[in-house]
Order: C-alpha cells, then sequence, then structure tokens
C-alpha cells in the first residue's frame, strides 16, 4: 500500500464528482428534499375525514345510538347520515358520497356482545383503516355519550422520552441512514462502472497501482463525500433555526428539528461506517453490471430489500418468523439500530447494543472492501 | 520507404532483448488466442504487430504487459518475468479505449497517471503533454476535447513516466492522416532515445514506419522481418497481399 498512490486515487475520484454537478446535486440536496418532505407528510398529514351512511336495522335504539354517532363524528369534521337500505349505503360508497357504511345490527340493544359492521370500497387500504378507527373512536364516543359513563384515556409514555406526538422521531434516524446509503451506492456504482467501461481501469492496472489501493482510494474519495452529505444531512435534520418574516414571506423554520437524545458525532460514525459499506458495495456490483442502467437495475435485488427488512418502514418484530434471518443479514438493519440506539435512546460507546452494531458496520466495510478488491481482475496482484 | 529504418537486427544483437516470448500460449477455451509464440524484442525499435481484428494482437500485448497470465510458456520484460507489478513502472501502455478520464482536465489526467506510476517531480508530465502538443490546454476538461486530442492525451499519459518499454494498442485507429504522421514522428523520436516499442495495427500502410513487423495470424506469428525482407519472401510488392500469401501457407499447414 502506497499512501502517494491512495492518494492520488482519492484526488481523482474527488476531482471527478466535484466536477459532476448532478452528483453533487444528488448527494447533498436531493436527500434534504426527501426527507423535509417524509417529515412534512407525517408530521402534517390529515386525520382522515368520515363521511358515513348509516343503515339502521336496529328500530328505535338505533335512532339514538345513529344520533349520538352522527355528534361523535361531527366533532372531528365528519357526517354521518341515516339511509333506508343496504343498497342505497352500497351505491352511496360506489359513487364516492360516502366513505364508509355502517350497518346497526337488529340485536342492538340486547345484552351481550355486539358486532358492528362496516363497508368500504377497499380500494385504499391504509386510508380505509385509518377510517375504520375513527369510526371505532366515534362509537366509543358515542357510547360513553350514551351511558354517561367517560371511558379512560391512555397516556403514552416512553422509556428514552421521545414524544409520542411527533411520529418522525424514531423513523428519523432510520431515513438519514437509508438515504446516505443508497446515494453512495448508486454513486460508486456508476463511477466504478465507467471505471471498468471506459478502459481506464484496465490502464491503471498497467500501472504499479495495487487492487486494495484502488479500493481504499475510492473508499476515501466517496467517504470524504458521505461526510459532507452526512454533516449536511444531519444539520438539517437536528438543527432548527427560525427564519424570521421577510417581506411578504411568513415566519419560517429551517431544518427539521427531530429531538436527539444522543452525540451528533456518533451518529455521524454510523452513517459513516455504513457509507464505506456501500461504497465496497458499489466497487462489487459493478462487477455484474455492463452498463450504468444494470447499476440501477441491481437497487431492487440490492437496495429494496434492505428497505424492506431493515426496520425503516415495517418494525422487525412485526415481520414473519421465516424473513427474521434475513433481518441480520441486511447492513441497513445495524445502521437503523445504531442510528436510533444514539439518537432515541441516547445510547453512548458504552452500551452494548451501540457496540455490536458499529462492530458489524465496520467488519461489513472491510469484508466487503476485500471482497471489492478481488472482483478488481488483474493478474499480479 | 525504408530509408529511415534503424541500423538492421545484426548489429543491435549485443544488446540484451528487452522483451522476450518463449513458447507463449493463452487458450481460452478450447481457443488458442495466442498460440505458441516466440520472440525476442530489441531496443531502440519499433515492431510492429500486424493483424486482422481477432487475430490475438490485444492477447499478446496482454501478457507481454502482464495484463492476463499465459496458459504456458513465458513472457519476459527488461529481464523479468510477467506479470510483476515492480516491472510496470517501467513499461507504458496505451490501450486501444482512450482510458482516460472524461470528468478530469487534461493535466489531471497526466498527473493522475504519473502518480499511480510512482513519477514524482512534474518533468515527465511536461515533457509527456508538450510531446503531444496539449500542453497549451492542461485546464481542459478531457470530455470536452476532440476525438484526436483524446488519442493524444491517451499517449501522453502512457508516456508521463518515460517508459523504456511502450506497447501501444492501435494507436492511429480513428485518426485523421496529419496525426498519424505526427504519432509515428513520436514513436521514432523515442525509439531514437533507447525505447522498445511495440505497435499493433491492423493498417497495413502503417507498416513501412516499423523498423521489423510480426505478421500475426490464429495467435501465431508467422511472418518476421522488415518490410523488405517480408515482400521479398511471400514474393510480392503489396504488403496487403504479402500478408494474404503468408498467411494462406500457414492455414494450408494447419
Amino acid at each position: 500500500m502506497s499512501g502517494r498512490r491512495i492518494l492520488a486515487i482519492f484526488r481523482r475520484v474527488a476531482q471527478e464528482i466535484r466536477r459532476d454537478h448532478r452528483s453533487v446535486a444528488l448527494l447533498l440536496v436531493v436527500p434534504i428534499v426527501m426527507t423535509g418532505l417524509i417529515t412534512f407528510i407525517v408530521r402534517e398529514g390529515q386525520t382522515p375525514v368520515v363521511e358515513a351512511v348509516v343503515v339502521n336495522r336496529a328500530g328505535l335504539p338505533g335512532v339514538v345510538v345513529a344520533d349520538a354517532l352522527r355528534a361523535a363524528l361531527e366533532k372531528d369534521g365528519g357526517t354521518a347520515t341515516v339511509v333506508a337500505d343496504e343498497a342505497t349505503a352500497r351505491r352511496a360508497i360506489e359513487d364516492g358520497t360516502a366513505s364508509v357504511a355502517l350497518f346497526l345490527p337488529a340485536g342492538l340493544a340486547q345484552a351481550g356482545p355486539t358486532t358492528l359492521t362496516i363497508l368500504t370500497d377497499g380500494l385504499d387500504p391504509f386510508g380505509e383503516a385509518a377510517q375504520a378507527s375513527a369510526v371505532q373512536r366515534a362509537i366509543l364516543s358515542a357510547v360513553a355519550s350514551l351511558t354517561g359513563r367517560a371511558l379512560p384515556t391512555i397516556e403514552h409514555t416512553t422509556l428514552y422520552g421521545t414524544p409520542t406526538d411527533d411520529p418522525i422521531a424514531p423513523f428519523a434516524p432510520a431515513i438519514l441512514g437509508f438515504l446516505a446509503y443508497f446515494f453512495v451506492y448508486i454513486l460508486t456504482g456508476v463511477s466504478f462502472l465507467r471505471e471498468r467501461t471506459g478502459g481506464t481501469l484496465e490502464r491503471l492496472m498497467a500501472t504499479p497501482v495495487t487492487r486494495g489501493e484502488v479500493v481504499a482510494g475510492y473508499a476515501l474519495g466517496f467517504g470524504a463525500f458521505a461526510t459532507v452529505q452526512v454533516v449536511l444531512l444531519l444539520a438539517w435534520g437536528l438543527g432548527s433555526v427560525s427564519v424570521p418574516a421577510v417581506g411578504p414571506l411568513p415566519p419560517f423554520s429551517v431544518g427539521l428539528g427531530l429531538p436527539i437524545a444522543g452525540s451528533p458525532l456518533l451518529a455521524f460514525l454510523v452513517i459513516l461506517l455504513a457509507s464505506l459499506g456501500a461504497v465496497s458495495l458499489g466497487i462489487f456490483l459493478s462487477t455484474f453490471a455492463r452498463t450504468e442502467l444494470q447499476v440501477v437495475q441491481f437497487i431492487p435485488v440490492v437496495i429494496v430489500p434492505q428497505f424492506l427488512l431493515s426496520g425503516i418502514l415495517f418494525p422487525v418484530s412485526g415481520l414473519p418468523d421465516i424473513l427474521q434471518p434475513f433481518v441480520g443479514l441486511m447492513p441497513i438493519t445495524y445502521a437503523v439500530d445504531g442510528l436510533r440506539q444514539v439518537l432515541v435512546a441516547g445510547a453512548g460507546l458504552a452500551t452494548p447494543a451501540l457496540q455490536l452494531d458499529l462492530g458489524v458496520l465496520a467488519a461489513l466495510a472491510v469484508l466487503f472492501a476485500g471482497v471489492a478488491a478481488l472482483t478488481i481482475r488483474r493478474e499480479v496482484a | 520507404m525504408t530509408t529511415q529504418t534503424a541500423p538492421p537486427g545484426r548489429q543491435t544483437l549485443e544488446a540484451p532483448p528487452a522483451i522476450r516470448a518463449t513458447g507463449l500460449v493463452k487458450a481460452f477455451g478450447p481457443i488458442r488466442a495466442v498460440d505458441d509464440v516466440s520472440f525476442e524484442l530489441r531496443p531502440g525499435r519499433i515492431y510492429g504487430l500486424l493483424g486482422p481484428n481477432g487475430s490475438g494482437k490485444t492477447t499478446l500485448i496482454r501478457l507481454l504487459t502482464g495484463m492476463a497470465r499465459p496458459t504456458r510458456g513465458r513472457a519476459e520484460v527488461l529481464g523479468v518475468t510477467m506479470p510483476a507489478r515492480a516491472v510496470l513502472a517501467r513499461i507504458g501502455y496505451m490501450t486501444q479505449s482512450d482510458g482516460i478520464y472524461p470528468g478530469l482536465t487534461v493535466g489531471e489526467n497526466a498527473r493522475f497517471f504519473a502518480a499511480a506510476y510512482g513519477v514524482r517531480g512534474t518533468e515527465g508530465v511536461r515533457d509527456a503533454l508538450h510531446l503531444v502538443d496539449l500542453d497549451g490546454r492542461l485546464d481542459t476538461v478531457a470530455g470536452t476535447l476532440s476525438g484526436g486530442q483524446r488519442r493524444r492525451l491517451s499517449l501522453a499519459c502512457a508516456l508521463v513516466h518515460r517508459p523504456p518499454v511502450l506497447f501501444l494498442d492501435e494507436p492511429t485507429v480513428g485518426i485523421d492522416p496529419l496525426l498519424r504522421a505526427e504519432f509515428w514522428a513520436h514513436f521514432r523520436a523515442l525509439a531514437e532515445g533507447g525505447a522498445t516499442i511495440v505497435v499493433s495495427s491492423h493498417v497495413m500502410d502503417e507498416a513501412d514506419r516499423c523498423d521489423e513487423l510480426l505478421f500475426i495470424r490464429s495467435g501465431k506469428v508467422i511472418a518476421r522481418g522488415t518490410g523488405a525482407e517480408v515482400r521479398a519472401r511471400a514474393g510480392t510488392d503489396d504488403l496487403e497481399e504479402a500478408f494474404l500469401r503468408l498467411g494462406s501457407d500457414v492455414e494450408a499447414t494447419r
């Protein structure tokens, strides 16, 4: 290993990225826009408005229930209209004038458990699940008002003090880690593919440069850009700068202002280790690609499973048993967990769970780097 | 046309060969891309590897530069058996594709390869870029150069470390006659400085600019000698015709 040659490759990579304005924009601007958008959607998302039609098969008791239900729904901006029969209710769902149809069964007033049936069109599972739970809440509130007994309310607190009213807080660390990993992979993969197809790798291998030096130079080059990206992302995610009203513009704040419990420096370390793994992964996979399009085609194979199985979107505990072993195989799992440990749970270097995450990420980075070096073919080591 | 050739081979026999192939074979499955090739090439001369596309010229160069390992036989450069990383610092290799970084400037490209070859100081870079007349365009991004300029930069990148042995894989493909003449003048100047130069080509009209020709057909060296010698052996004045006649002999005896 020659430091000068590694440095030369590092400089080469840096010069090339710097001139590639589209890549710079991709690395620096896109993650900010994406996290901003995700945060905005999660934080400011609207609660569904329930527009219910009610079919009353319970006679007089049903009228009372329907009235109480209407009152509860209207409190949240919804409506409830009683219609004559099921056919009318179905038509209302079909033509979109109602979002939910609610059937009050004949035995409503009798003692014992009661089942209310609701009907939706089934085209928008998440939205309709939200509708169903809104109806459930309205029914509880209606029952409470009819019986005159207030229902218990639930107050949710967390071990590490994560605010439960800010849904993005536990979610954001995962997004930060994933984006850094994803963009570094894409850029390295494409860049190294160009090296392979443009004849420069062949030429480079005709110099005394070793394969290890190539991988080290690449890791340094893209690691440096990952660093810039991560610093910017963390500043954006954790910071919150209020900008006062200027002229016609209303006051707004820059940055997501995510609450953090641990050290931003440790969070940075986690993302950096993950990004180094992504550099090697990009080099490795560029072996199997012939064109830049094929590097992109690897995304469903390499990135999507990691996205699904690392607990970013779907909690790991909720995954089917058969998929559980794969969770541990996904590098992003450790990045996501490490970031949650640091940012949410406030873990420090003494925390075993974080030590495991950092250790696995470092080991994977080294392992992938070795494999990547092996994919650079030359007869002279 | 052969007036500018260096002294005939006999007079340089005392100098040790810069490149030596001994029973060199490279097989890809059942196909022998290089088939039992032996020769010695001496310093200060330009050798032309002539042969049609797919005849094994590039594979032969890859064996000699240590980019591929021979199935059998031995390739030596400057007395060292290839592949050997240490010798690479003394070999210049201009690939068929330009092999330059389009996102880097002319100067950055040359300096990068100089650093890869372990060159200290900037003289080699300056001289190489001056030789190909690109020293006025140091800050031009390589991707915006014309095809001929890119080819020139590619040559410069193979020269930054002043290699005593130079492999040029079809260096003049796709460039205009004027630049081609320029390139050959460079090659001649380098050879006169003592370099061993191996140029592959499938253009027969470049053959007479070489000191010696090696005709390659189906991975074999079917003829070797100066242009005049090869013509005499084939009994024709036309090199292209000579190549065809000598080649058919080989095909017939196979």
